[in-house]
């Protein structure tokens, strides 16, 4: 009895501990590609994974970085606590507190300084200042695994050497290393792990064009995390998890170990230390030699550097540019446009050309980040839409310094088997009926954007008493809101888990094929509309081709293959004509009427003091 | 007697604030057994580690064999250690650590195994080859450590308390492989210890060490039976000491009583020191001593009863394979060939270094 309930228990623990990892595995073989129903067995994934470079690469780049980092560390922090061995008691104190200090230090801290320290000494933020970041935050944790390892060597074994004829630097290697390596294996495989989770300095110090695996995947938050991700995950797992048996596993040693007290590692643990780890480490560090080596230098006349949403150009669509016109493009991303602002703000990286959203660009060209862009050089302008640069006028007033590329509108998604009334208004989120099959966006503007559509006032509204209707709207309906999500408004919705819900439009139109239950809506009282448009930065470096690369994106084949790529609507009405699908070129969620965007109208910047306000109110909501 | 191999010459050694040698001189002769006794903290280990070589004197010269080797890094000098905790690799079987010096000295490997055979038999560790040190006793890792240590022919051993965490059944047996061994090899030994027993036990010379001065050197007979002081009475073996006035030549009054003693030349009614040994102290009946007393503490020792007898108000310390039980009344004899008198310590430095314990 006491044994079964033992038994339970560590069943349970351990469906506690790996529920989650199997879960990912189980979704790497789905053939869907939403978490919310199981669309069949796929090895697809894993296929598009293997071909998808940017993912590759990420993971590439990962790995060199881990490995060349907890190298440098290892020997950097070794040699340290040889030094610090020879110390007097009180000094080697104070070091090891020096060194521990990074290690306590908010990392977010740690990370601004790092970037701070390489903008002042003008290095250039890329490979070579993520891998200097990582040695750096890697030290002290070798040092606090060899330097317990180094107390515990005794004084005289050394001398013992020293004594029967050695050299002292012979001593160290022949008696003296043999006892710390252990420690100095395990600084070196915490340094890799700690170089392979980081996400907040990598993100910091990192340059255009380059990207972890962190923190690429983290760019993809806005489109969703794509099931390639979760099948180059489980492929990780794996492997740690092989090697590890590999490592542990050695058959010879436990026979041996009865019959005498020799200690000598098994067969299998010499193959897989001395000859397959370090054949590993050697294939990657060479072809990442050759890789690096072969890209050329960032930065070079002929570059273009592109900061972009995740997810949100068709990689095909590079190449080809690259192809034509034989300029290079370094392609980065970002998660979201607050955190697209800081970095280009600072300068600290020449953009050549960002593509942020409707307010974002307000706030840039109040700050007077942007620079004029020349029409001249842009004539397949012609291609986007009239109503599209009208409405960018709320932004952007003449016209100057954008060009619209994707864009959506803010509506309802309903569920029509369990919505039998029409829905044409922001109404029916307040209708009890509906009650825990709501889904709200879980973000400030979003959702106040709905209560003050409902009440008729403007949505960039910074009427106080209009704001306080708002929120006591908004807490009115608190009750019977089933959540307030920000990505799985999506997966809910298909998964059939709730009746309505607050979504983007680009969104909506890939919810109704996976469930053709779904409608999407835009509510007869108005609605915001986004546009997200290139702009090009006051220091940009390459303004010419970030001008030629505008065109390039305005041809209607390009805008076409990013349409079907990206799925958000496109103002490009020449391809829009190309669309060979009558149901998506005529769809109305891709493409509303103008008669269904007259009452739409974009976000402002309403200046941090009415953020401030925005946000006050959104937490009295959300702590109700 | 034969020649001086080691020659330490006005050797001085701060550590800090902390004097630990304080201008030294010593010589060690050829295939002799000399051992550095003192307590804790004395400088026996620091003079030894100055003769190694881990340790540069402040001032001063190491002389071997004629030359000037104060300067000379370990791994260069004629000699070997084994060391306080045997300091075997850990990581190497017992081969690969008796081998280790001779690899340095590119020695053929039928060289090398002719050596570790040789050495292990010496030790009798035969067949003991291929084992890991920890799988070892603390005495056979001390043996392996000697072993490793005179393969390379050093002309002096230098053995660093070498005994002091074995047992003491373990310890007794060492002492007498130390000393074959020694024999066999005939090289000189400097040994490091500060237990008097070993000392006694070994050495061909003793070299009394305390607070960074040496206080005797001799024969063991001549430390145990003479010592130049009160420090070197207290230190080897029990003994008690008394404060006395030397009458004239001859005659000394300890606690109030006139004594007949064999040493002459102190000079009328100098106050001096007075060493006797507890075994030399002779118990009768009250009648028959030269003074009175009555048995206050009574231990059997094995070999003889250990005793406390209160005297003209100085408890006197008593060896004697006879017993009197505690609170008879006894007599105390001492013949005058077994009272050793002392010079009081006249200068600060000797004053220092009189109280210890």
């Amino acid at each position: 009895m006491k044994n079964a309930a033992k038994k339970v228990y560590l069943i349970l623990i351990l469906i506690l501990l790996y529920a989650p990892i199997a879960t990912l595995m189980i979704l790497s073989f789905n053939k869907s590609r939403t978490r919310a129903k199981w669309g069949g067995f796929t090895l697809e994934w894993y296929r598009s994974l293997l071909e998808n470079e940017q993912i590759m690469n990420a993971f590439y780049t990962t790995l060199l970085i881990a490995l060349l980092s907890a190298l440098a560390a290892t020997l950097i922090g070794t040699l340290a606590c040889i030094g610090m061995q020879a110390m007097s008691k009180r000094a080697r104190n104070i070091l090891m507190a020096t060194a521990n200090i990074p290690m306590v230090n908010p990392e977010i801290v740690t990370a601004v300084s790092l970037m701070l320290i390489f903008i002042a000494l003008r290095v250039g933020l890329g490979f070579q200042t993520i891998l200097l970041s990582h040695i750096t935050f890697n030290i002290p944790y070798v040092i606090l695994s060899v330097m317990p390892k180094m107390r515990q060597t005794s004084r005289s074994t050394y001398e013992a050497a020293l004594d029967l004829g050695a050299s002292p630097v012979y001593a160290f290697f022949r008696i003296v290393f043999p006892d710390i390596l252990p420690g100095v294996i395990s600084g070196f495989l915490l340094s890799f792990t700690m170089s392979l989770d980081d996400f907040v300095i990598t993100h910091f110090t990192k340059g255009p064009g380059i990207d972890t695996l962190s923190t690429k995947i983290y760019t993809e938050v806005r489109k969703g995390i794509k099931p390639e991700i979760y099948a180059l995950s489980t492929l990780l797992f794996v492997s740690v998890l092989l090697l590890l048996i590999l490592v542990n596993y050695s058959p010879e040693e436990t026979e041996t170990a009865a019959k005498q007290a020799q200690k000598k590692p098994g067969r299998w643990k010499i193959f897989v230390l001395r000859r397959f780890v370090p054949a590993v480490m050697a294939l990657v560090l060479i072809s990442g030699g050759i890789y690096y080596g072969s890209r050329g230098k960032i930065g070079g006349q002929n570059t273009l550097v592109v900061y972009n949403w995740g997810e949100y150009m068709d990689p095909a669509v590079l190449e080809l540019f690259e192809k034509e016109t034989g300029i290079r493009v370094v392609y980065e991303e970002f998660e979201t446009n607050e955190i697209m602002y800081p970095k280009v703000q600072t300068g600290a990286i020449a953009y050549d050309l960002v593509c942020p959203s409707d307010y974002m660009i307000q706030r840039m060209i109040e700050n007077d980040l942007l620079a004029e862009i020349n029409f001249d050089h842009i004539p397949n302008l012609k291609n986007i839409g009239s109503t599209y640069l009208e409405k960018s006028r709320e932004f952007d007033p003449d016209n100057k310094y954008s060009v619209p590329y994707c864009w959506g509108t803010v509506g309802i998604l309903y569920n029509k088997t369990m919505v039998d009334e029409p829905v044409d208004s922001w109404g029916i989120l307040w209708d009890e009926t509906y009650a825990d099959s709501i889904l709200m966006q879980d973000s400030v503007r979003d959702a106040f954007a709905v209560a003050l559509c409902y009440l008729g006032y403007s949505l960039n509204s910074t009427d106080l008493d209009e704001l306080t209707a708002a929120k006591n709207l908004l807490i009115r309906q608190k009750p019977l809101v089933q959540a307030y999500v920000v990505d799985q408004v999506r997966d809910k919705m298909i998964g059939n888990e709730a009746a309505l819900g607050v979504i983007y439009s680009g969104e909506a139109i890939y919810t109704q094929r996976e469930n053709p239950d779904l409608e999407y809506v835009i509510p007869k009282e108005g609605s915001n509309i986004w546009i997200d448009s290139w702009v090009i930065p006051k220091n940009a470096r390459h303004k010419e081709s970030a001008e030629a690369f505008i065109n390039f994106l305005c041809r209607p084949d390009i805008a076409l293959m990013n349409f079907d790529y990206i799925t958000y609507s496109t103002p490009n009405t020449a391809a829009r004509e190309l669309i060979e699908d009558d149901e998506i070129r005529n769809s109305p969620i891709a493409f509303p009427d103008d008669e269904a965007l007259r009452n739409c109208t974009t976000f402002h910047y309403l200046g941090d003091e009415m953020d401030g306000v925005y946000n006050e109110l959104w937490n009295q909501v959300k702590s109700k | 007697m034969s020649n001086k191999l080691i020659d330490l010459v006005h050797i001085s050694k701060t550590y800090g604030t902390n004097t630990v040698l304080d201008n030294l001189d010593l010589y060690i002769r050829e295939n002799e057994f000399l051992t550095l006794l003192g307590p804790s903290g004395c400088g026996k280990t620091t003079t030894l580690r100055i003769i190694g070589g881990f340790e540069t004197p402040d001032s001063g010269q190491v002389i071997f064999d004629g030359k000037d080797i104060t300067a000379l890094p370990p791994n260069k000098r004629q000699l070997n250690t084994v060391f306080q905790r045997y300091a075997l690799f850990s990581h190497m079987n017992i081969a690969e650590n008796i081998a280790f010096g001779l690899k340095i000295k590119n020695k053929t490997k039928k060289y090398i195994d002719d050596k570790i055979r040789y050495a292990l038999k010496l030790v009798n560790l035969d067949g003991y080859e291929n084992r890991m040190p920890d799988s070892l006793s603390g005495g056979q890792q001390q043996r392996i450590a000697i072993a490793r240590a005179i393969v390379n022919e050093p002309k002096v051993l230098l053995l660093d308390e070498p005994l002091g965490a074995l047992d003491l059944k373990l310890r007794q047996d060492m002492q007498y492989e130390l000393i074959r061994l020694k024999n066999e090899l005939g090289i000189t030994f400097v040994y490091v210890t500060h237990d008097q027993e070993e000392a006694l036990t070994m050495s061909d010379t003793i070299v009394v060490m305390n607070q960074g001065y040496i206080q005797q050197i001799g024969t063991p007979e001549t430390i145990y039976n003479e010592p130049e002081n009160a420090f070197v009475a207290d230190f080897i073996g029990d003994s008690n000491i008394l404060s006395g006035i030397m009458l004239k030549d001859r005659l000394v009054n300890i606690l109030g009583t006139p004594f007949q003693c064999v040493d002459e030349g102190f000079g009328t009614n100098t106050p001096v020191d007075v060493v006797i040994r507890p075994e030399d102290v002779n118990l009768v009946k009250p009648e028959d001593g030269m003074i009175r007393g009555i048995v206050t503490h009574l231990i059997f020792k094995g070999v003889h009863y250990e005793m406390e007898v209160m005297a003209n108000n100085y408890e006197w310390l008593v060896h004697s394979t006879d017993m009197f039980p505690v609170g008879t009344e006894v007599g105390i004899r001492v013949v005058p060939f077994d009272i050793q008198i002392m010079n009081k310590p006249i200068s600060e430095d000797e004053e220092a270094v009189n109280i210890e314990a």
